[in-house]
């Protein structure tokens, strides 16, 4: 464990680690560019100088071991011209597009320059040119004119997702990065080379153009595409969720999260969602503030709860089960909840990297809860029961994302057999224009909206937090059953209204959620 | 599709077992192919090569492609390559190739239209107290003039 000041403070590090990794662990700031915490070092891009005492010239900090007593300065004269003149070699063939770059905003380019740049470039030569949008694959664009060849992306493909798909092709100022003979960059975990460049040579097919990053605020959250738990910030305005990227958790997806996961914001936002409460009657769908169904849902279910049948999925958070299934068996003695598993066979699927068959975020929370409730129920019984009218009403606390459930249409058209049906669920679907007459639909908060704990696979307890409303009238699972339980469900400032545990985020009028529900319109913040 | 002959193929192992690091024998293995695929390396032959050797075809291509030795293209059956820099080019190397390239009605870095030729102009073949000089695929022709180059080209079957 040797002991090295930095900037005149004294810091003891880890044997064996270098420079850089001392100074990130001393929460100072240091420029850099081809360095990265979950990559190999590759030293490539001369950034990170520092002055080490009694050394003539600069080292770099990211392939420097730290050794006992050494005295490293990273804020002196020397190091930030040392910086500024590499800078001015990084940007000699660099187109300066920014106007039109996607990555304006969050360009380590723009940001470093701010800092150290010269602001009066000697570079008379005319620049080389290169290839400018070029289609690298299903997910990512490249521009080869702004890559500055730190070689990240070439290590992520190299070191991490193993696919090799990356290289940097010729040589001096005609460098670039490309695929061999055209092959395409397609593995699932691409979209983690658009994360990691530092600079707009790497866009997000799904993301370019699409906002300007200063229009975005984030907040951090827990990927709900499958049981990893993957650790991530979404990023949002008014017009809805835009992007989805990985946080660092050591525990659970060190730097990286998959392709498919980025998705999750698709169908958070307005036009996947179910917007109001509905009921279906043999003309259409009739349309309500779901508090307005109260009555009518609660007397189907409250009449004889016995015959009641409650169908959760694993999108719920431990919050939610525990309510609800205390409201369950506690306050109607009733043992009939069923968990519908999407795809069973591919339970314990697992890519090796991140990616699990389990798409659900919270299965293990589910099947704690079951067992602690005592309730140990088969899928087959409950169809056996809707058949033989044993069960005549069916609740369903249904997906997030359905697509992710192949069988929704099947379990669907099987529970719409029972004599009455309540659909209770965050996004909308297609299949819902099918239902009998006299459904009801509910809608739900999705993980955006509300707060709570997923537990991953491995029975890790990830705590998340409300980030925004996007459906002002859609309710929390606890909310909603409290609206079975005939009890009046308003939103009003009176925690003790809802039997919801965690409403802090919604002590708030309808008023006020709607004013700030997201508007989807163009250019408009 | 590109397939390393088998005398080819022991050779490409023989440099794998050589270095501590596969990715070292990249360069041999290369030269080898070239040689064997008329003088070029195709994307068929880095795909071989990355299956032979199990080591990724961008791998390949990065070194392939930082190498002006490795031709991107089809070449003549004889690659000419004259020297251009300093002793040769203060001895009229670049008047020489520009004479060749008339003599065969073909541009630079071109094949002939038959196919026989391709004219290069490279940088130091480390023969310049014989300036100029040029390469015909492996043999060195040295004290060339305008003539005499062409005269050793007239010459080739
Ligand atoms: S594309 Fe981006 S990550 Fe890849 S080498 Fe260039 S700058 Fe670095
Ligand atoms: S591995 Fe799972 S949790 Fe992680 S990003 Fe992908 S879908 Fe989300
Ligand atoms: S971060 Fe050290 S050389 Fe690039
Ligand atoms: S300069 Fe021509 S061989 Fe050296």
């Amino acid at each position: 464990m040797p002991k090295c000041t930095i900037n005149g403070q004294e810091v003891v590090v880890k044997d064996g680690a270098t420079i850089i990794e001392a100074i990130h662990h001393n929460n100072q700031k240091i420029a850099h560019y081809c360095w990265h915490p979950g990559l190999s070092v590759a030293g490539v891009c001369r950034l990170c100088m520092v002055e080490i005492e009694g050394n003539p010239r600069l080292q770099i900090a990211c392939n420097t071991v730290v050794s006992e007593g050494m005295k490293i300065n990273n804020t002196s004269e020397k190091v930030k011209d040392a910086a500024k003149w590499g800078l001015d070699f990084h940007l000699i063939n660099h187109p300066l597009d920014c106007p039109i770059c996607d990555q304006a905003g969050e360009c380590g380019l723009q940001d470093q320059y701010m800092e150290f740049g010269k602001y009066d470039p000697e570079m008379a030569e005319r620049k080389v040119k290169k290839k400018k949008v070029v289609d690298l694959g299903p997910t990512v664009v490249l521009d080869t004119e702004r890559c500055i060849l730190c070689s990240r992306c070439v290590r992520f493909t190299d070191e991490v997702s193993k696919t090799n798909e990356l290289g940097i092709f010729n040589r001096g100022d005609r460098s670039e990065i490309g695929t061999f003979d055209g092959k395409e960059l397609d593995n699932k975990y691409s979209l983690n080379t658009v994360d990691i460049c530092p600079v707009g040579a790497l866009t997000s097919k799904d993301f370019r153009f699409r906002q300007r990053v200063w229009y975005l605020k984030d907040a951090q959250s827990i990927c709900t595409g499958c049981s990893t738990g993957c650790n991530v910030k979404v990023y949002f305005n008014k017009e809805g969720l835009f992007r989805v990227k990985p946080v660092f958790n050591e525990k659970v997806n060190g730097y990286w999260m998959c392709d498919e996961g980025r998705d999750i914001y698709k169908f958070v936002n307005k036009n996947a969602r179910l917007l109001k409460g509905k009921k279906k009657k043999p003309t259409g769908f009739e349309e309500f503030f779901p508090g307005a169904l109260a009555k009518d849902i609660s007397s189907l279910v409250t009449a004889d709860p016995g015959k009641v049948a409650f169908v959760v999925t694993g999108q719920f958070t431990n919050e939610e089960y525990d309510q609800v299934f205390s409201l369950w068996t506690k306050k109607w003695g009733s043992k009939n909840i069923f968990h519908w598993l999407n795809s069973p066979e591919k339970q314990n699927e697992f890519d090796g990297l991140l990616l699990r068959g389990d798409r659900n975020p919270n299965t293990q929370g589910l099947l704690k809860r079951l067992k602690d409730f005592g309730i140990s129920t088969q899928w087959k019984d409950l169809i056996t029961k809707i058949n033989t009218h044993e069960i005549d009403t069916v609740v369903v606390a249904g997906p997030e994302n359905p697509i992710w459930f192949p069988d929704f249409k099947e379990k669907l058209a099987s529970l719409a057999k029972a004599k009455s049906l309540i659909w209770m669920q965050s996004s909308n679907h297609p299949e819902f224009e099918n239902v009998p007459a006299g459904t009801y639909l509910i809608p739900l908060k999705s993980f955006v909206e509300k707060e709570g704990t997923f537990t991953n696979y491995s029975g890790l307890d990830q705590k998340f937090s409300k980030v925004t409303t996007i459906v002002s009238e859609a309710l929390t699972l606890t909310e909603a059953c409290t609206l079975l339980a005939g009890e009046n469900l308003m939103i009003r400032p009176d925690p003790n209204v809802l039997i919801a545990a965690h409403p802090t985020a919604d002590r708030v009028t309808l008023e006020h959620r709607k004013k700030n529900e997201f508007v989807f319109r163009r250019g408009a913040l | 599709m590109f397939q390393l002959s088998n005398e080819g193929l022991t050779k490409v192992k023989k440099e794998l077992q050589r270095y501590e690091s596969k990715d070292s024998a990249i360069i041999p293995a290369l030269y080898v192919a070239q040689k064997e695929n008329k003088g070029w390396i195709s994307p068929d032959v880095i795909h071989h090569l990355s299956q032979v050797m199990d080591i990724a075809e961008s791998k390949i291509t990065e070194v392939f492609s930082f190498y002006t030795m490795f031709n991107k293209k089809p070449v003549g059956k004889y690659h000419v390559q004259v020297c251009c820099t300093l002793s040769c080019a203060l001895n009229g190397a670049r008047e020489l190739a520009d004479h060749l390239c008339h003599e065969l009605k073909v541009r630079a870095e071109e094949m002939t239209e038959d196919g026989r030729f391709t004219i290069s102009k490279v940088e130091c073949l480390g023969s310049c107290g014989t300036a100029p000089m040029m390469q015909v695929n492996d043999r060195y022709y040295e004290n060339l003039t305008p003539e005499s180059a062409m005269n050793i080209l007239r010459g080739l079957k």
